[in-house]
């Protein structure tokens, strides 16, 4: 078991701060109420990520990917138990966005919105597998309407799975990521320097 | 036996429920959901929360078979089709759809029991109390706590910013406009919040090492230890014997 709490005199990219062990509950609850600004604009997209990528890109990997984990065993608590199932994919959202903060993608809006493509591409091809082991394929809501129309189109059942969850996650991705990276631009100077964010030269 | 029963240590809940789930995908269909379901269903009706896993289970099985009935069986037929209305169908394809749905209905209730029947904080104190560490603890009980004031902060914002005239009509792309204002200052708040609740963590010297109390104990009796170590080695067993056959 790796102790994530850092004593402050050994710095370590494989350890979490005081300062993200407190972001990653409100990141987790971010994730959950951001549904209400979702359902209020009627938004073809989730969003469920944002928090998750919000902790990515000011703490890091093993943050955001705790964070992504964490989210879905809340939902699987409260929600309900097939959000558990896709705790893998949650994981590889919070390392890939992770990575990504550190190659600095969340500098610009162009840059983030260049790395939500590649996360949704993560994202959508690691759901695949489970949607097919456990769903049958198809899950009942937007993507799963998607795949239907797509094998309508004669595409093969994997490809339409697939095609599906790529084309709904890489939205949903790129839109969560530009909007963390407009936000970090607006996130007052003292809160950003305690997460080691860059600062702007006066 | 029933009082017993809703008094379990949440741990033993859940190794229940996990081996009702191995049971649901490893056991073939329809003999392994069937069974698992019917005693998850059992154990509900036992804990008085029958009615709700019953809601919870169907929510997601019946919607599952519907698409996947739509999809195999009228959108792109699998196998032997048959006319009706002039469309081509594919009935067999109904069964295997049924399976999918009748496990996936089964986990569910297995899991929805042990959701139903036992509050998170006290699931989490169960695993304190088997050693799970305090970072994981704060994690899973703060995340807890911190969603209805997120909840609610949303809410505010989003009041507030449509009272100062932001559409939340419109087109898609307007749409998602819209969501940079409403987005940013619940991020933002919370974020400024996490800084006054890290310094509150290190005033309480939350990364010492030693070993934590707890006010309140879990009951955890040996022979429910017992039972949960048959369990295990019961889920373990049945996995080598799904890799294996």
């Amino acid at each position: 078991m790796c102790r994530i709490l850092r004593p402050r005199h050994v710095p370590s990219q494989a350890t979490v701060s005081t300062i993200a062990l407190a972001l990653i509950p409100r990141a987790v609850a971010l994730n959950l109420a951001i549904g209400a600004i979702v359902a209020a604009l009627k938004l073809p997209v989730y969003l469920d990520s944002m928090g998750t990528v919000l902790v990515a890109a000011l703490a890091g990997p093993l943050a955001a990917v705790i964070t992504g984990v964490t989210s879905n065993l809340v939902l699987g608590m409260l929600s309900s138990p097939t959000f558990i199932a896709f705790i893998p994919v949650t994981a590889v959202i919070g390392g890939a966005a992770g990575l990504a903060s550190r190659a600095g993608a969340f500098r610009s809006v162009p840059r983030a919105l260049a790395a939500g493509l590649l996360i949704g591409l993560l994202a959508g091809a690691a759901s695949v597998p489970i949607v097919l082991a456990l769903f049958g394929g198809v899950t009942a809501g937007g993507t799963g309407i998607v795949t239907i129309a797509l094998r309508a189109l004669h595409l093969p059942f994997e490809a339409a799975a697939l095609v599906a969850s790529v084309s709904v996650d890489v939205i949903d991705k790129m839109f969560s990521c530009a909007t963390v990276a407009a936000v970090l631009a607006r996130l007052p100077r003292r809160i950003g320097a305690r997460f080691g964010l860059p600062q702007p030269t006066a | 036996m029933i009082a017993r029963l809703r008094s379990i240590n949440p741990l033993t809940a859940l190794a229940i429920a996990v081996l009702l789930v191995f049971v649901t995908y490893i056991v073939p269909a329809p003999t392994g959901p069937l069974a698992a379901l019917g005693l998850a269903l059992v154990l509900a009706a036992m804990t008085g929360a029958g009615r709700r896993v019953v809601v919870l289970a169907a929510a997601v099985a019946v919607p599952t078979w519907i698409f996947l009935a739509v999809m195999n069986v009228v959108v792109a037929p699998e196998g032997d089709t048959v006319q009706v209305a002039g469309i081509d169908v594919a009935p067999a394809a109904l069964l295997p759809a049924a399976w999918v749905s009748l496990r996936l209905g089964a986990a569910v209730a297995a899991l929805g029991w042990v959701v139903m029947t036992t509050p998170p904080q006290r699931l989490v104190r169960a695993l304190a109390q088997r050693g799970l560490p305090a970072w994981s603890q704060y994690l899973l009980a703060a995340s807890l706590a911190a969603i209805p004031e997120a909840r609610r902060r949303a809410r505010e914002v989003l009041d507030a910013q449509r009272c100062r005239g932001l559409p939340v009509g419109g087109s898609p792309l307007s749409r998602l406009r819209a969501t940079l204002p409403l987005a940013g200052p619940l991020m933002v708040s919370l974020v400024t919040d996490s800084e006054r609740h890290a310094i509150a963590l290190d005033a309480r010297a939350f990364d010492a090492r030693r070993k934590r109390t707890s006010l309140t104990e879990v009951a955890d009796p040996n022979d429910e230890r017992s039972l949960r170590r048959v369990i295990w080695v019961a889920t373990a067993l049945l996995a080598l014997w799904g890799l294996l056959r």
